[in-house]
């Protein structure tokens, strides 16, 4: 997909090309990237708020380009602003955004309170949303956004501003929906913890490219492996040579009394790392093993880093095999 | 099953039940009008004693007085006043992102458009005839010159009244919708209003008889919508005595007006709602690239 175009003489700027994709039905797909990276415009054209200047893109086998209403009928949007009426309750944000898909009171109030009460503001259902903190705002958001029971759901930055247990609840949710009703997830997330725990396959956007894709883990191996951080008592020798000397380490860096040892398989060389440094007669007061981060990804795929804290397990992926978004470059 | 359209005529009915300042501040200058200037701009008291009476009456267009005359320009005001206010809800929503959010959904472009265009388009009905039982109230007051009609009004007549009051509301409101559609900051839009608000009143009829007005003037007065809105409802109200036309080509005209306005609306409606191509024609699209 390319946009806008780039205009004959015109000083317009393209903010994504070549952005190719597949996205599988009941899947959480991470869409990362720094900020102006592309990832909103993404979106955009993919819930056909915008259109691109080539290339082609169907959700649920329906181009967005040929069929935007079909499109816009199937999925969901959560935007990465609250986009609720203030002078209207949570509620009637709901009914409203129902009724634009043709669903009136009858049929979906009861979902709506299911809703309300899953995202925490059934209390607040009949007040103003004006009256609503950041965080209400934030779950009346994302309740808005599946008022119509859509099976595939684009979440721009969702649980920006929320605190933890909103976004824990959350993702408890959406986990639910996925589970139960085979909820496809298309989310662009800041927190690179959150994506990293939640998403089957991540693709990582940078300058309007896809720089990277597939799974956490796969992507968190291509940075180089593990690190181990090895601590020795004050005073003691240089390990640098030691290090270097077992198996399977690539670099070594050191800080004084600390080195960060790069290797394939952390857990393995913590045992060879000890018995070495005591039969050179180096006292070690501690060693650590980090495994990679998606921060570390970033860092190494962008040359700039995502934000400074994050660290978390991986997850194993797990997915269906046909295809929910397809979307091929040009 | 309901229709996408009743939800957005809803979602502006709750708003404007709940803040209806900008009727009243649509509603204010007519009534000070009507109050003030329709009391000392009385022009019946510059002619001599012993005039023959139809003389006046003749100026007016067959009213009673200089303010029932006014009275009926002031509700044609009363109604482009608020029409003013129309495109603003407008401008907010693409700012807020609702616009973006109601776009997201499978409600049509066009439904968008005409549910705003329907339920401002009565919204601007209230003034004017808020304005109309104002103006008859003070004919019932002593001291206070009020709005009187020739006791033979006609259902006819009434229909024609009403049909030039609800025409002359679409078509302002259409034309201040497409402002609302094509302007990015709340700003400029009551920049561009402001500066049309006194043109198009001072080049009308509504506030004084085009017999004494220069030839130029009576010449854009004749194609104004306001007068053309205007002329029907004195017509209807006070006899249609010295009209160069029926009531009828009157109302063809401002049709004409209505027509043209709307067109313009749907024009810029379609262009700033659809997703398009280019970061510069679109409204949307700009808000996105913020």
């Amino acid at each position: 997909m390319v946009y806008p175009p780039a205009k004959p003489g015109g000083k317009g700027t393209v903010a994504v090309a070549g952005v190719t994709f597949q996205v599988r039905r009941g899947e959480i797909f991470g869409f990362l990237g720094p900020n102006g990276a592309g990832k909103t415009t993404t979106i955009s054209i993919l819930t056909t708020l915008l259109v691109a200047t080539s290339g082609r893109a169907t959700i649920e086998g329906v181009d967005v380009q040929a069929d935007p209403e079909g499109v816009r009928r199937r999925l969901g949007l959560v935007f990465q602003r609250s986009t609720a009426d203030e002078e209207l309750t949570g509620r009637e944000n709901m009914l409203i955004e129902a009724g634009f898909y043709g669903l009136s009171r009858g049929e979906i109030g009861n979902h709506v309170s299911d809703l309300l009460e899953q995202m925490d503001l059934s209390s607040a259902a009949d007040k103003f949303v004006k009256s609503y903190s950041g965080g209400m705002r934030r779950r009346l958001e994302l309740a808005v956004g599946m008022v119509h029971r859509p099976r595939l759901v684009f979440l721009d930055e969702p649980t920006l501003g929320l605190d933890p247990q909103g976004r824990a609840g959350f993702w408890r949710y959406i986990r639910s929906l996925r589970e139960t009703k085979g909820l496809t997830v298309f989310m662009t997330t800041h927190y690179l913890d959150e994506a990293d725990q939640l998403c089957d396959r991540i693709a990582v956007i940078d300058h309007g490219r896809i720089v990277a894709s597939g799974t956490p883990s796969e992507l968190k191996d291509g940075v180089g492996g593990d690190t181990l951080v090895v601590s020795t008592a004050a005073g003691a020798g240089d390990l640098t040579p030691l290090l270097r000397s077992l198996p399977g380490v690539t670099s070594v860096a050191s800080n004084g009394a600390t080195y960060r040892v790069k290797c394939s398989n952390g857990e393995s060389l913590v045992p060879k790392t000890v018995i070495a440094a005591e039969r050179a007669g180096i006292d070690i007061v501690g060693v650590t093993v980090l495994k990679p981060t998606l921060d570390e990804v970033f860092l190494h795929l962008t040359g700039h880093a995502y934000r400074e804290e994050g660290d978390a397990p991986s997850t194993s992926p797990s997915h269906a095999t046909d295809p929910g978004i397809v979307s091929r470059g040009k | 099953m309901a229709v996408p359209a009743f939800s957005l005529i809803y979602r502006e009915y709750l708003r404007w039940i709940r803040a209806p300042t900008w009727v009243i501040s649509g509603l204010m200058s007519p009534i000070l009008y009507l109050l003030l200037f329709g009391q000392a701009f009385d022009l019946g008291r510059l002619i001599p004693p012993g005039t023959p009476a139809n003389v006046l009456s003749n100026a007016l267009s067959g009213a009673p007085n200089y303010f029932s005359y006014f009275a009926v320009g002031m509700v044609a005001f009363a109604s482009v006043t608020a029409a003013m206010f129309s495109g603003a809800g407008i401008i907010f929503d693409k700012q807020l992102g609702i616009l973006q959010r109601i776009l997201s959904t499978p409600i049509s472009r066009r439904a968008v458009f005409l549910s705003e265009l329907t339920f401002r388009g009565m919204l601007t009905l209230i003034p004017a005839f808020l304005v109309v039982g104002f103006a008859l109230l003070l004919a019932h007051v002593p001291g206070v010159a009020g709005l009187t009609v020739s006791s033979t009004v006609s259902v006819l007549g009434a229909a024609q009244f009403l049909a030039a009051a609800i025409v002359l509301s679409v078509a302002f409101t259409a034309l201040f919708l497409s402002f609302g559609f094509a302007v990015q900051r709340v700003e400029s839009y009551f920049g561009v209003v402001t500066i049309l608000q006194l043109p198009i009143l001072l080049t009308s009829n509504a506030m004084y008889p085009v017999s004494i007005m220069p030839a130029w003037l009576q010449y854009l007065v004749g194609f104004n919508p306001i007068s053309l809105a205007v002329n029907v409802m004195r017509m209807s109200l006070f006899g249609t005595h010295g009209y160069a036309y029926p009531a009828g080509i009157y109302l063809l005209g401002l049709l004409a007006w209505a027509g043209l306005f709307v067109t313009l609306a749907l024009v810029l409606a379609s262009r700033a709602l659809r997703s398009d191509v280019s970061p510069k024609g679109s409204a949307l699209s700009q808000a996105i690239a913020e």
